[in-house]
């Protein structure tokens, strides 16, 4: 099953100038890890914001999971669409606790199954015992960890993330690489990971695409 | 495509957030289309009498007013910020924060509160008679006349200007100045060529305020007696009950208003005074001797005039008078004060949370929207007051079939006479205040989370007050104060668009002043200066927030 199928994808930030995405096709298959490539400014963030719902594209399609999201005259917004997102630096709301963060987006869920969904997910990433803590009382390993919970919670079609290791030290980065693409496998999960560096595709990856060559101006 | 495109935006953007916002600003910028608009109708006698015989002294009195009041502000306000940044002397720390306080003062407590300590029976004649056996020649101390309006605008508006100059000075690296001194330039060469020019953004953003301020102004030009065009417009309604006049005249402001605009452009030459990200602070330079000397007794004098005295004499006639004033009819007063306050400043912090939230999505939509709904702060309250009366007015007219259908076609005036017309004005004047505290909020919050949780699958309503709210709740707080204590020291407005026979405790602080009752306005003076120095402090708490 195509679980994101993007046509002909036209977007810019402004009227004039030349489009950041430029007439860009993309398709990825249920239970795919999909390393996301190219030199910084070519619109890999863009992209997954398009396909997050967090900008509207000027032309082409977007499906997700074989549903419409963005088609002529329809755009479905982004709290529809099953997708999840893990954002650069995280975003864990700071003023809930660990558990409320990951229970913020079980909002769907029968009450009585969000509790024990909650506790499953920070079994899934090796935090049970850290339901209690503020993300401020967290490292930024451990926040990483926290936001992949959140974001895999309610159980999404396909997870996007934008640099996951940026904002991790070196040392850290391969131990993590290697628990990621476990917890990935695990949770049985789509996912589209843009990242700088090709030995994160490698290590996490089924396959990569490559992003616009554009030449850079200068 | 074109049309596809827009179909999808709207499909995207729009909801009854927007909805509202719509209304919102719509019915804040009907006032003031309203006052222009009355430049089409057809004009009567008494404008012709105006335009013949009046128009021309009250454009040359305003202009006077505001150019002198200007040209002082700046002055005192830029030499007071330059000594406390870059110099050190005695109590300088003191001064650094105490030279705000004038502005806790309004100028209309601070006109009659000179007025009366200069005239014949006042301290100042009384001693120099009574133990100098000096009889001084009263024209000299003669306030209420241009001059005096001038001396009292200059002396508590200053401080919007030393405000702004200092913040900006402070945050300027302190490599500029020193290479300047490195170069052997005397401090003087220095203010004149570098900080001056650096500054000048910064200080005509200052001017600005306390221009409109003089623009807006009331309660000192009527009682000194000056003839401004805000005092025309109020004469105009006031002795005439002519809605069209007063509004043409409003209309005139308008176009002064404008002009002070376009100029303010052009002074600022499209720079921005944007304050550097982080650079090493400024070492103040310790001052010597004479320059110690005369740097604090220049400081000192300042803050004697604008504050001390004047408080002073307003605690001495609040000692006389405090069992005669303080009773029931008092309380009712304070009472009615805060009540208007709170359910204005209330309405305003809820369309400008709603406004803020949908702008924070930069459009050319939202950016309008934002300049739009903020209108009213650069608007004099006398236009904001004779729009929102015609507007009224007009709306009784309309309605008076309506008022007989339900059996009230004796009161053919409901809503002109009623609260919801102050509030009205209140809350067009003042959103501009809550509007930009809550704006900054949403700044420093930023989007992130916003996004996380509609990615988490919650809409932007839920999202508003799960998410937003709790993170913006600074935010909120301060934006609330600061609109509460400016509607609490409102005076033109509340004059003009009260009901009959509703005070507040600026009204009835210009009544008591007005009637020479001088020694019982002073309880209600020292409540409103009270008030508005809670706004100082949450300005500064704010302002350490943001340093850290
Ligand atoms: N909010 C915005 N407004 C205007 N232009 C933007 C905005 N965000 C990004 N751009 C521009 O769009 C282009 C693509 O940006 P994008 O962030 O998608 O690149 P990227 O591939 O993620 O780069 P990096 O690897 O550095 O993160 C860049 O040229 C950028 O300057
Ligand atoms: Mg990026």
């Amino acid at each position: 099953m195509k679980i994101v199928d993007v046509q002909d994808l036209v977007f810019s930030f402004s009227s004039e100038g030349e489009p950041v995405i430029n007439g860009v096709s993309i398709t990825i298959m249920k239970d795919e890890i999909v390393g996301v490539l190219g030199p910084s400014g070519s619109g890999k963030s863009t992209m997954l914001r398009l396909i997050a719902g967090l900008e509207m594209p000027w032309q082409g399609s977007i499906y997700i999971a074989e549903k419409p999201v963005v088609a002529d005259k329809l755009f479905v917004q982004p709290e529809n669409r099953g997708v999840g997102m893990v954002f650069q630096d995280y975003a864990l709301f700071p003023h809930m606790t660990v558990g409320e963060n990951i229970l913020f987006g079980l909002s769907r869920l029968p009450r009585k199954e969000r509790k024990p969904r909650v506790a499953e997910m920070l079994e899934l990433v090796k935090m049970g015992e850290f339901a209690e803590r503020y993300p401020h009382e967290l490292s930024g390993g451990q926040q990483q960890r926290i936001a992949l919970a959140r974001a895999l919670a309610p159980k999404p079609n396909v997870l996007l993330m934008d640099e996951p290791f940026s904002n991790l030290d070196a040392d850290l980065k391969a131990e993590i690489r290697e628990d990621l693409r476990v917890i990935l496998k695990k949770a049985n999960i789509t996912c589209m990971i843009v990242t700088h560096d090709r030995a994160d595709v490698e290590a996490i990856c089924d396959r990569s695409i490559e992003m616009g060559q554009r030449e850079k101006i200068g | 495509m074109k049309r596809k495109l827009i179909g999808r935006s709207i499909r995207k953007e729009f909801n009854g957030w927007w909805a509202i916002s719509l209304i919102g600003a719509t019915v804040i910028l009907l006032p003031i289309l309203f006052v222009f608009s009355s430049l089409f109708f057809k004009p009567n006698e008494n404008w012709f009498h105006i335009r013949e015989y009046l128009l021309g002294t009250y454009v040359k009195e305003t202009l006077i007013l505001v150019i002198s009041t200007g040209a002082l502000t700046a002055i005192l306000g830029v030499t007071l910020a330059w000594l406390v940044t870059m110099y050190d002397f005695p109590l300088k720390r003191f001064f650094r924060w105490a030279l705000i306080l004038p502005l806790a003062i309004p100028p209309y407590i601070a006109a009659y509160t000179y007025r009366s300590m200069l005239s014949y029976t006042g301290v100042i004649q009384a001693t120099l008679r009574n133990e100098f056996g000096y009889q001084m020649n009263p024209e000299w101390l003669n306030i209420s006349s241009l001059r005096g309006a001038v001396f009292i605008f200059t002396l508590f508006l200053y401080p919007y200007v030393f405000l702004i100059t200092r913040s900006f000075l402070e945050h300027q690296s302190a490599s500029f100045f020193e290479n300047a001194r490195l170069l052997g330039r005397k401090p003087f060469f220095i203010f004149l060529k570098v900080v001056l020019p650096l500054s000048r953004p910064a200080v005509v953003g200052g001017v600005v305020l306390v221009i409109y301020e003089v623009l807006s102004d009331y309660g000192v030009t009527s009682y000194f007696g000056i003839h401004t065009i805000t005092t025309a417009i109020f004469q105009t309604w006031f002795g005439m009950y002519d809605v069209n006049t007063a509004m043409r005249l409003a209309a005139w402001l308008m176009l002064i208003v404008v002009g002070m605009f376009i100029i303010e452009r052009l002074l600022r030459s499209r720079q921005r005074y944007h304050l550097p990200a982080k650079s090493r602070p400024l070492a103040a330079m310790k001052l010597k001797g004479m320059g110690a000397a005369a740097a604090f007794i220049y400081c000192t004098l300042v803050f004697l005039a604008g504050f001390f005295i004047p408080f002073v004499q307003l605690i001495a006639w609040a000692v006389l008078t405090f069992d005669k004033v303080w009773n029931d009819t008092f309380f009712t007063l304070v009472y009615q004060t805060l009540y208007v306050a709170l359910i204005s400043t209330l309405i305003i912090i809820v369309v400008a949370v709603i406004v803020a939230n949908v702008c924070r999505k930069q459009t050319a939509v939202s950016y309008f929207l934002a300049k739009w709904i903020t209108t009213g702060y650069s608007v004099p309250g006398a236009i904001i007051a004779i729009g929102v009366l015609a507007i009224f007015i007009g709306l009784d007219q309309w309605l008076a079939p309506i008022y007989e259908m339900m059996g009230m076609a004796d009161a053919p005036l409901i809503l002109s006479l009623s609260i919801v017309m102050l509030i009205t004005g209140y809350v067009i004047r003042f959103m501009a205040t809550g509007y930009n505290a809550i704006e900054v909020g949403f700044e420093k919050v930023g989007t992130k989370y916003t996004e996380a949780s509609r990615m988490l699958g919650s809409g932007v309503t839920k999202t508003f007050f799960k998410v937003d709210l709790p993170m913006i709740k600074g935010a909120i707080f301060s934006g609330f104060i600061l609109t509460f204590v400016e509607i609490c020291k409102e005076l033109p407005l509340a004059l003009l668009l009260r009901p009959f026979n509703f005070e507040t405790l600026s009204t009835k602080t210009y009544q008591f002043a007005k009637d020479e009752r001088i020694h019982e306005a002073s309880v209600s003076s020292l409540i409103i200066i009270a008030i508005s120095a809670l706004s100082i402090v949450v300005l500064q708490m704010v302002n350490k927030k943001v340093k850290e």
